[in-house]
């Protein structure tokens, strides 16, 4: 029993960080129909940057995280304005190409410039337990994962749904053309996107390698990027609740489902791989995405 | 129109379009040998004090990559389908084939009688799924699985068969057969005036550089296979089902093509084809390890192909090059004027890679191929076989036009079948 609540605590954090790429993920998404490939290594450039602000600047833990995410929003949005804006949005491939170069040159570049040796990262949570039942414990991380997550999707839905911008965002992620005919700039609505699709990734970065058990290094999202992906699939990849319901069953499945059934623990993320596959095959649009209907 | 008329015009079924098919023949040929004589050992070149290695072993290696992205172009460059997945062939042929002539003694070119129907299987199932996922989701599925290869490898029922983390070593190589006089090529080579000196110091070749050199020719010629059978395949029926495909997938089903065969086939022949390219690497290289075949190796072949020229056979040929040898040279380059040598450490291949497939993207969409073609076009112009029911029309001034965009349509663009 003890065991099964440590496991569901564990599961929970791992959750709530998969749940915050994903729901960057689904921020492009929405607006595009795009998956960017390259976001996890965005957050992790955004990552470092918080490392080195930290570090290096002596900056407060929290205020380094909160400079990096703006960083790496404006960088996200030049981004979006050079290479990803000249595409027909229409038009999938040349723009998977791009964020594949991205993911390519983005993690060499932090090879370059951070080398691949792993960094502690200072926590952002008080250290110990909160709530101790027997052996059970429920550690401040696991609360506090959880309080970044009901945060940040607080904070989405008021942006969304509260200001002009949250307006024409979801006016574009609805219908890109009449959007454009009722005279909403496109462009720099969908570089919003980009911008806070970045930001929260660079916070799920942070909060990921807070954990006293990881380190940060240039590769640590090249994995996690796949169990985003599965998560933002399972929840509907154009749907933000849908990203932190699919994120947090995705880290109950490889914390609780994995061990149980006997599976080692390497294959945690062929599970993920195998809901990414079962969810594409018989319920595409996830447990809260908008079906698509396709017209011939 | 003809803005400005190529210099040289050849028209199939002339004995002139012959002799210039012959010529490329020769060519292609004569670069063999050169690589293969004059390279054998460390040739390199030494620029800012850097050396840049061009040794066979490496072309060797570039020949596996080579007919991986060979395969790639036959699922995502003739039928569209993106998949991201083309290491996870690429790794189970090099594992199968490293298995079974480590642990069972077979022969290198034994093991792919197992290694291609293996794949072809393993293919045929992913491409099950690829009915109902597409586009975006197939590349998902794709890289997931790509991803999850390395931890397949590990496996502890595997361990025995894989070796583990460690790597599968296998100590076979290929002797070259005593008939073979590779020695007295070379020293025959050696007496050609002028450029007889770059091959070999005149003194034969030792055992081992034979045995590159054997490595390279089996290997090429495995290669010209593969690329002789999908050649065929694109400009057969079941190709020209695929293309139509990947141009419109509702109006190739309303022709009367089965969309469920022709996709799983395709996905069947490219695993195929990675299994192969997998087996070459791992024959080359003497071990197979599980870093080799990360989802990174998948993504280089994506790189490879699109940089080559997507839905092109010689862009495949130009991607394996690529893909071999900028991220070799890059961490070569170890001092560069006016560039601090921090930035030359680490993992600079990459970066080159990512960024040139950005660039590519932009400038070329049609790849480097699309590139040498517009260039080639302006010297060289194929006309079709004139039709017998219209007699001398294709050279006639009146019906210039016509022709140039007939011959436009066949020689140029990125979509034509090209049986380099």
């Amino acid at each position: 029993m003890e065991l099964f609540l440590n496991r569901i605590s564990d599961g929970l954090s791992n959750g709530a960080t998969y749940a915050l790429i994903a729901m960057a993920l689904v921020m492009i998404f929405k607006a595009t129909t795009l998956i960017n490939f390259a976001q996890g290594e965005f957050a992790m450039f955004g990552g470092f940057i918080a490392l080195v602000l930290a570090t290096e600047q002596g900056i407060p833990m929290w205020g380094a995280v909160f400079g990096s995410m703006v960083i790496t929003a404006v960088c996200a949005a030049g981004i979006e304005r050079t290479l990803i804006r000249p595409f027909d949005p229409s038009d999938h491939l040349p723009l998977v190409i791009i964020t594949l170069g991205l993911f390519l040159g983005i993690n060499a570049l932090a090879g370059i410039i951070w080398r691949f040796d792993p960094r502690a990262f200072p926590e952002l949570f008080p250290s110990g337990n909160a709530l101790t039942y027997g052996t059970a414990t429920l550690s401040w991380y696991t609360v506090g994962t959880l309080v970044t997550i009901a945060v940040v999707s607080g904070g989405l839905t008021l942006l969304l749904n509260k200001t002009k911008i949250g307006l024409a965002f979801r006016a574009v992620s609805s219908n890109l053309e009449s959007s454009e005919l009722v005279g909403i700039k496109v462009g720099p609505t969908l570089q919003f996107g980009w911008a806070i699709a970045a930001a929260v990734g660079t916070l799920g970065v942070c909060v990921f390698v807070a954990s006293p058990f990881r380190q940060l290094e240039p590769n640590v999202m090249v994995t996690g990027l796949i169990f985003a992906v599965s998560a933002a699939a399972l929840g509907g990849l154009d749907s933000l609740g849908g990203a932190i319901v699919g994120g947090l069953a995705i880290g109950l499945v490889q914390s609780i489902a994995v061990p149980y059934l006997g599976i080692p623990s390497e294959l945690s993320l062929l599970a993920a791989v195998v809901v990414l596959m079962l969810v594409l095959l018989f319920k595409p649009s996830g447990l809260f995405g908008t079906p698509q209907v396709e017209r011939v | 129109m003809a803005t400005k008329s190529p210099k040289f015009l050849f028209t199939q079924g002339t004995n002139r379009y012959r002799a210039y098919k012959f010529a490329g023949f020769a060519l292609l040929t004569l670069l063999i040998l050169i690589v293969a004589f004059a390279y054998n050992d460390t040739g390199s070149i030494t620029l800012f004090d850097n050396d840049y290695k061009f040794s066979i072993t490496r072309v060797t290696k570039s020949i596996s990559f080579m007919v991986a992205i060979l395969g790639l172009q036959v699922v995502a460059g003739f039928t569209g389908q993106l998949s991201l997945g083309q290491g996870f062939f690429f790794g189970t042929g090099a594992y199968v084939s490293a298995y079974l002539v480590a642990d069972q003694d077979w022969a290198w070119f034994t093991s792919l009688l197992v290694v291609i129907p293996v794949c072809f299987l393993i293919g045929l199932l992913f491409g099950i799924p690829a009915l109902r996922i597409k586009g975006l989701y197939l590349a998902l599925v794709t890289l997931g699985m790509a991803a999850v290869f390395p931890s397949l490898i590990k496996l502890d029922f595997l361990l025995d068969y894989t070796g583990g983390a460690a790597g599968k070593q296998v100590d076979s190589d290929f002797i070259p057969p005593s008939w073979l006089p590779l020695d007295g090529i070379v020293d025959a080579l050696h007496t050609i005036p002028l450029i007889g000196q770059y091959f070999g110091e005149g003194e034969g070749l030792s055992s081992k550089e034979e045995q590159r050199v054997w490595t390279f020719f089996l290997m090429t010629i495995l290669a010209l296979i593969c690329f002789k059978v999908v050649s065929n395949l694109i400009k057969s029926r079941p190709g020209r089902a695929m293309r139509a495909i990947r141009d419109n997938e509702t109006s190739a089903a309303v022709n009367g093509m089965s969309l469920a065969f022709h996709k799983t086939m395709s996905f069947g022949v490219a695993s195929a084809l990675g299994g192969v390219g997998g087996m070459i690497y791992v024959a080359e290289l003497g071990i197979a390890s599980e870093g080799d075949f990360t989802q990174l190796i998948s993504i280089l072949f994506v790189v490879g192909m699109v940089v080559g020229g997507v839905g092109t056979l010689s862009g495949a040929v130009l991607g394996g090059l690529v893909i071999a040898f900028i991220p070799d040279w890059a961490s070569s380059t170890q001092n560069l004027p006016g560039v601090p040598e921090r930035w030359l450490q680490g993992p600079t291949g990459g970066l080159i890679l990512g960024v040139g497939l950005i660039v590519v993207t932009f400038v070329l969409p049609g790849g480097i191929i699309a590139g040498v073609r517009k260039i080639r076009g302006r010297i060289v112009q194929v006309l079709p076989e004139t039709p017998a029911l219209m007699p001398g029309v294709a050279g006639a001034a009146p019906l210039e036009p016509v022709s140039a965009q007939v011959s436009g349509g066949l020689d140029g663009g990125p979509t034509t079948a090209d049986d380099d």
